[in-house]
Order: C-alpha cells, then sequence, then structure tokens
C-alpha cells in the first residue's frame, strides 16, 4: 500500500456537499458576539462548539484565534512576569503571549476560549479577566475583538468549574447541543450551512425602542425581578436577574428585533442572559405586547387583525371587553360585537362564549343589540349545550340576557 | 364506531358537539383553558378517534364525534391537551434515544403508558371519564406512576388488543403517523410557544391551587421549578469543594516550573498536586434509611476518589447522639456503621474536625432534624439533606426542624 492511495481515500472522504438549514443556535451565537457581549457555551466535548466557532468567524469576517485554555499556564494569560535590570525602578513588565500581540495588531478578531472548564483554578481565574476586563497582561485587547468561551456542563467536567454569581452575571450563556438529524446527515456526506442573521439598518429605532418597552414594562409589573441571587444549589453558576444582566438582555432584544429572529432565538438569548424562569416570564410579556391594543381595535373594529391562534383570540376578546368595562360607551359596546362576529367568522365559536357572556352582561337600558348578533346564534346554541351538560350556568344567563335585549 | 364511514369534514351539529364538549372542559377544568383553546383543528378521515401532534395539531374523525356523547367528548379533550402539555412526545423520544425503543410495539407501549398516567388522575370532579380509557387498574399496575415507569412495568404481552383503542398520535409518544401534517403544514406552534402555554397553564395552577388536583399543581411545580438529578448536583457541590484553592490541582509560586529553564528572566508558577482530606458525616439515626445512606455514601466516595483523593484521605464519621470515628474507607463495601437513635450533629462536625491532619472538605449526610454547629468551621461544608414530607410531632407540635446554616452548600436528595 502506497500513502497516494490513502490519500486518495481521504481526498473522497473529505468530499462533502452543504445545504442551507436553520440553526437557532448558531443564530444566537452571531447576535450575542455582534452585540459584544462575553458568551459561554455549555456543551459536552465533541459536539462540534469548535466547527461552528469556525463558520461564525467566516459569517463575521473575523480571523479566529482558538487558545486551548486546559494546556496554558496562569501566567499566558495573566502575562508573563520578566524580571529586567532593576525591578525597584522600572517594575517587572507582564509580557503578554504571542497570539495576544497578534490580535491587538490586527485590530480584530474573534477569541475562542476552548475547554475552560478543565483547566486548572488558577488558569480559569487568569482567564476571567480577559473575558471581563480585555486584558492579557500588559496588553488591552481591541473593540473589535470579540470573545466566545466554552465549557463543559459541571455535571460532566472532571474538576470544579463552577461560576460564581457575580461572573455567571456577566456571561451570556448558551446551552449547546448536537442535533441527531444534522450529525447524521452530516456523516452521510452533507452537513448544514447557516445563514447568520444581519441587522436591518432600517430597523434599528424602532428595535431600541420595543427592546425597552418589553424590558421597562415588564420590570414595572414584576419588580421582584430586578434582582434575585440565585438561592439554591440548581440555580448555582447559570444566569440569573440583575440589573447588569437587565441591561444585556435589554441589548439582545435590541439586537434579535434588528435581525428579525426568530422567537425561539430570542429566548434562547434571553433566557442564557437573567436565566429560565425570568426569561420565559419575558417572552410570556413578550408575546402578549404583540396583541392588537384593545383601543385601536374599538376604533376600527371591520378591519382589525386577530390571530388564528384560539387562545391568544380569546386573550383579545377578554382584553376587549375588559375595555368596555372600563368606559362603557354605547358605540365601544358595538364595536366589541362587531369583533367578536368576525372571530366567530374564522372559527372554533367555543371562543366566543365567555366574552360574549360577559359583553351581553355590560349592556345599559337603552341599548338595543346590533343587527350582527344574529350570527352570535350559534355561540348560544353552543353554550347551551355545555351549560346543559356541565351546569346550566354560563348558558342560561347569556341567553337570558341575550332574551332580553332582543 | 359507527358504520358511517370515513368523512373528511365534521357536520355542522358534529362541529357544534365538538366545540361545546371543548367549552365544558374548558369550564370543569379553568386552569387547562389557555391549553385547550391552543389547540387547532383538523378535521381528518383517517385518523381512528382523536389525536394529537406535538405541534398543538388536534386531529379528529368525524366519524368519532358523532359516535360520542358530548362529556365523553369533554373528556377526550382533557386527554389530548395532558399529551401535549406533560410533554409526552419530548419524553417518549428521550426514552426511545435511551432505552433503543424505536420500534412499533414500543411505541404503542408507550402511548398507553402515557395514556395510563393521564387517566389515572384527570378525571372525576365533573369531568367523567370517558369510554374504554384504560387505566393501570386493567392490567394490575398501581396508580400514580409517570409514562416511563409505565413503560417499563407493561411487557410486550400485558397489553391486549383492547388497550389500543386510543392512537393520540405523535404528541402521545413522538412517532409521526401518516395522517399527520407535519412540522412544515399550517396552524403550528413551535417549541416557544409551546413553553408559553405550559408557563400560563401552569401559573393558572399555581395562582389558585385550591382549584387543581394535586397530580397538576405537582405538575405546575415542575414546569415552574424543574427538578434536577442530585447526584450531578451533589458531584458538582463536593467537585468544587475539593478543588477550591489550596486544595486540588493548581499552580503554585513556591518551586520553580520546569520551563524556567528554558526561560532565564521569567518566574514561572508550577503545578502542584494536593490532593483533598474528605470527611463524611452521616446521621444514623433511625430516621434515615440504609438505602438512601449507601447510595449517598457511594456517590460521595466515587466522587472523592474522582478528583484526585486517595481512599485513605476519606473518612467517615457515623453520628447519632454522640459521633463514632470509622476507619478511612479501604473498600466501597467495608463500611459499618454503628448508632440509630436521635441526632446531633455538632458531635459529629467536632469529631470530623478534630482528626488530624484537619479535612479539606466535610460531606453531612441527613434528614435535617438535628441542631447545626453554632459557627462555620475552618473548611468547606457540603450538605446531603434527604427530602422528608413534613410529619407532625404529636408531642411537640410547633417543632420545626432549624434549616442547614447559610455557610454551607445544600443539596437536596430524593
Amino acid at each position: 500500500m502506497t500513502l497516494s492511495v490513502a490519500t486518495d481515500l481521504l481526498t473522497l472522504l473529505a468530499d462533502t456537499r452543504t445545504e442551507e438549514r436553520p440553526d437557532n443556535q448558531l443564530d444566537a451565537l452571531t447576535l450575542a458576539v455582534a452585540a459584544d457581549l462575553p458568551v459561554l457555551l455549555w456543551g459536552e466535548p465533541g459536539i462540534g462548539k469548535t466547527a461552528t466557532l469556525h463558520q461564525l468567524a467566516d459569517g463575521l469576517g473575523l480571523p479566529l484565534t482558538t487558545v486551548i485554555a486546559s494546556v496554558h499556564e496562569p501566567s499566558d494569560f495573566a502575562g508573563l512576569p520578566i524580571v529586567g535590570d532593576d525591578p525597584a525602578v522600572q517594575g517587572v513588565p507582564m509580557a503578554p503571549p504571542d497570539w495576544a500581540v497578534r490580535l491587538v495588531r490586527a485590530g480584530r478578531g474573534l477569541l475562542f476560549l476552548d475547554e475552560l472548564s478543565t483547566a486548572p483554578p488558577a488558569v480559569q481565574a487568569a482567564l476571567l479577566r480577559v473575558v471581563l476586563e480585555r486584558r492579557v497582561g500588559a496588553l488591552r485587547l481591541p473593540d473589535g475583538v470579540r470573545i466566545v468561551a466554552a465549557a463543559n456542563p459541571r455535571s460532566s467536567a472532571a474538576d470544579g468549574w463552577e461560576l460564581s454569581p457575580p461572573l455567571a452575571n456577566r456571561f451570556v450563556h448558551l446551552q449547546w447541543a448536537y442535533e441527531h438529524e444534522v450529525v447524521v446527515r452530516g456523516l452521510g456526506g452533507t452537513w448544514p450551512r447557516a445563514v447568520l442573521p444581519s441587522l436591518d439598518p432600517g430597523r434599528l429605532p424602532e428595535a431600541v425602542d420595543m427592546a425597552r418597552r418589553a424590558v421597562c414594562g415588564f420590570l414595572r409589573a414584576r419588580p421582584t425581578m430586578v434582582h434575585r441571587l440565585p438561592d439554591t444549589e440548581t440555580r448555582r453558576g447559570g444566569p440569573w436577574p440583575s440589573p447588569r444582566s437587565w441591561d444585556m438582555a435589554l441589548r439582545l432584544i435590541a439586537f434579535a428585533t434588528a435581525a428579525g429572529a426568530s422567537r425561539e432565538v430570542l429566548s434562547m438569548l434571553v433566557r442564557g442572559t437573567v436565566g429560565d424562569g425570568p426569561g420565559l416570564e419575558v417572552m410570556a410579556f413578550l408575546d402578549r405586547m404583540d396583541l392588537p391594543d384593545p383601543e385601536h381595535l374599538l376604533a376600527e373594529p371591520h378591519t382589525a387583525l386577530l390571530p388564528e391562534r384560539g387562545d391568544l383570540r380569546q386573550a383579545i376578546m377578554d382584553g376587549l371587553v375588559e375595555a368596555v368595562r372600563q368606559r362603557p360607551e354605547r358605540s365601544r359596546w358595538d364595536a366589541a360585537w362587531v369583533v367578536l362576529v368576525r372571530s366567530l367568522k374564522m372559527g372554533a365559536p367555543d371562543l366566543v362564549v365567555s366574552p360574549a357572556s360577559a359583553l351581553a352582561a355590560l349592556r345599559r337600558a337603552d341599548w338595543v343589540l346590533p343587527p350582527d348578533i344574529e350570527q352570535l346564534t350559534p355561540v348560544l346554541s353552543l353554550s347551551e349545550r355545555a351549560g346543559a351538560a356541565l351546569s346550566e350556568r354560563a348558558g342560561a344567563a347569556l341567553s337570558e340576557r341575550a332574551g332580553a335585549a332582543r | 364506531m359507527t358504520g358511517t364511514g370515513p368523512r373528511a369534514a365534521l357536520t355542522a351539529e358534529e362541529g357544534e358537539k365538538l366545540y361545546a364538549a371543548r367549552l365544558y372542559a374548558a369550564e370543569a377544568r379553568p386552569y387547562l383553558a389557555t391549553a385547550l383553546f391552543a389547540l387547532r383543528v383538523v378535521e381528518s378521515p383517517t385518523v381512528p378517534t382523536m389525536a394529537v401532534d406535538r405541534y398543538w395539531r388536534c386531529y379528529v374523525s368525524p366519524a368519532f364525534v358523532a359516535a360520542t356523547p358530548l362529556k365523553d367528548l369533554a373528556g377526550v379533550w382533557v386527554h389530548e391537551v395532558t399529551h401535549l402539555l406533560r410533554d409526552h412526545h419530548g419524553r417518549g423520544e428521550r426514552l426511545a434515544a435511551a432505552k433503543d425503543l424505536t420500534g412499533r410495539g414500543d411505541r404503542l407501549r408507550m402511548n398507553i403508558a402515557a395514556d395510563f398516567e393521564i387517566n389515572d388522575d384527570v378525571y372525576g370532579d365533573g369531568l367523567p371519564q370517558p369510554r374504554g380509557a384504560v387505566h393501570p387498574s386493567q392490567v394490575n399496575l398501581p396508580v400514580g406512576l409517570l409514562m416511563e415507569e409505565y413503560v417499563a412495568q407493561l411487557s410486550a404481552n400485558t397489553y391486549r388488543r383492547q388497550l389500543a383503542w386510543l392512537d393520540c398520535g405523535s404528541g402521545a409518544d413522538g412517532l409521526t403517523r401518516v395522517w399527520e401534517l407535519g412540522p412544515d403544514g399550517a396552524h403550528t406552534l413551535n417549541e416557544q410557544e409551546r413553553d408559553l402555554v405550559q408557563l400560563r397553564v401552569a401559573q393558572a395552577i399555581t395562582g389558585a391551587p385550591g382549584r387543581a388536583p394535586l397530580g397538576w399543581r405537582r405538575w405546575a411545580e415542575q414546569v415552574i421549578h424543574p427538578p434536577q438529578p442530585w447526584r450531578d448536583l451533589l458531584g458538582a457541590a463536593i467537585r468544587s469543594a475539593a478543588s477550591a484553592p489550596g486544595v486540588g490541582e493548581d499552580y503554585v509560586y513556591s518551586r520553580p516550573a520546569r520551563r524556567s529553564v528554558c526561560l532565564p528572566k521569567v518566574v514561572l508558577p508550577s503545578l502542584r498536586r494536593n490532593p483533598p482530606r474528605v470527611a463524611v458525616v452521616i446521621d444514623t439515626s433511625g430516621s434515615v434509611s440504609d438505602t438512601e445512606l449507601g447510595s449517598a455514601l457511594l456517590e460521595v466516595a466515587a466522587i472523592s476518589r474522582a478528583v484526585g483523593g486517595r481512599r485513605d484521605l476519606v473518612r467517615v464519621v457515623a453520628c447519632d447522639a454522640a459521633a463514632h470515628l470509622v476507619a478511612p474507607v479501604c473498600t466501597s463495601a467495608g463500611i459499618e456503621l454503628t448508632g440509630g437513635g436521635g441526632t446531633d450533629l455538632r458531635a459529629g462536625f467536632d469529631r470530623a474536625l478534630s482528626t488530624r491532619p484537619a479535612p479539606d472538605v466535610v460531606v453531612v449526610l441527613t434528614d435535617g432534624q438535628t441542631p447545626w454547629p453554632r459557627s462555620q468551621p475552618a473548611c468547606r461544608t457540603v450538605v446531603g439533606l434527604f427530602r422528608r414530607p413534613r410529619v407532625i410531632n404529636t408531642a411537640n407540635p410547633n417543632y420545626r426542624p432549624t434549616p442547614p446554616p447559610s455557610w454551607s452548600r445544600v443539596v437536596t436528595i430524593n
């Protein structure tokens, strides 16, 4: 056997294609890096974190510098103390390693600190200064350098890498996992090629406004969520809410909005910044923020767009009835009926029952039912059937009120 | 099923019945209303009864609606939405991956196990159980288990054909059916939207806990605070304590590094090992069972070995009202524990700290029914706390065990 045949075989094996495939993890990583926030990738060894970073560096047009933390010594990051001729006069300079010098000379680049968790504690401590203060020895890394770190989950880490709460609070934590489908297809010869999200210059002011409304609106409603130190063992080492991480979340929401990223990507970013519980609640708040304003619906009941999803549509109709209850006027009451009839035409008649019953209860003596109400007859029978089967409550009350109105 | 033959669309009468049933279900289980309304109905002639896919579409057979009474339909609505809320498809997939259960028969077992998990606790209290719903008692299994536990206990021959009445779709076990529309069709909920629906239901349950049965309250608690594997947590706590600065493997400047030879003007630290000494204080009072202690102790020994501790550096102190020093651990099986009365862990702490050389880490395994030392010892402390249901002491009904002190890291073991 000659090596040239082996080379031929290797060439054949390396001949793979790529296909376009949306990748939420990569989108989230790109946005966090673009927003210039330190990212920490948590993932088991060997699942393709390094390959992803190569793709990211290509996409952002940045040269990639990979530093394997576990094979370095603390002085490689804190700077090597060089004893000069007269330390008392000149001091002891901390000499930076070559990769840092090259990064500073280039002015830009993607610094990937791999295997953070297998490095001894002293190395980790030295590295954190690199990540947080961007200092390597006497050098300061330029602003054009973006930093990503990777660590193994603490359950699989051999030694005790664990972030203290103040450090955890400074990172965007992204959980990295492989997709079964991607791996199987990739080994079969087709690897995914992700299209990185790009920021839309026209949407920047809108994005900032949206992010501020979301975070401020949410924190106004949930003041206890502003600052919450992790109190149990399960939350240690992970993201938690504080004014600093809320500021990071605000930045990420603005970036995700300007890039038109999906809600799933945004959810990964926000949960990785303020923690799972608060992150999920912000996402729920954003979800409701997207719903049309009841006042707009009442002003233009014939043209408003209603969502297909039943639970959202019901939330809108409940808000509508509530708005009419706040300021009961004949025209508003009529407009609300129009919206209810429109919702009925979209299907799922059971959604309309409870708002219709509540709206009927708001009727004043001199208000006559609008002619549209005829179309709500199926709702009455629906409510009666469910009511007859359950208890008489809702159905009877509704049909009584509607009958009286007629 | 009646002989009407497959039809694609619901008649007006059937549609009304189907939606009236959903209304009924939402009235009977108000905390599930968000989830019920989030389901999107897809009329399908090929689905056998009613089924859900993981994208929150609900497939409905018109013939099934025609043949089923309204109250039973309400029960089926709740049944199907429960599959989705309890993430049976995700759990089914994980189970399939972990145990290699990829065959069609395995999926059927998963569907039945998921049905058992649902049917033994969602009905009653105004919501009748639909006719033909499978129940664990039919195959002599206890109620109240999880899907995973039922799968393990359902052997291939315990279920008969009659148990396969409900094919609940990929929402129940993760296997895609031929009649499903797949991820690209209309009216799907993505993962993020599914999480939010779950959160809203959980919030509705915890907001008015009196109205929801215990099973649902426990579910809501898990959605909001998902449980963590205690072995991982205990391991992380001990590892972190045992490799803190000063212990374990770290760089020191007390000796020059070997690299110094080739870098004459540079001062380099060298890597030194300092294996941690671990003292394990074990509560041997009557309230802690041997199995619990055994599994936790093995865990501690394994972890301290993994962080570089030698066996002779792990010492065990058995402690009830007095402390007994047990010889260093030499084999994992060779630990004999004495004691069995009441507990006073202060004695155990004193004993563990008085050994020379002093330990770097003290790990305490207890159920917490004990007084704690008043001041913080000079080393790191990890407390493995066995969870206990609160029992009222009849002699002293106001007694509450003192929680472990704030200077210790507490891992709850259950």
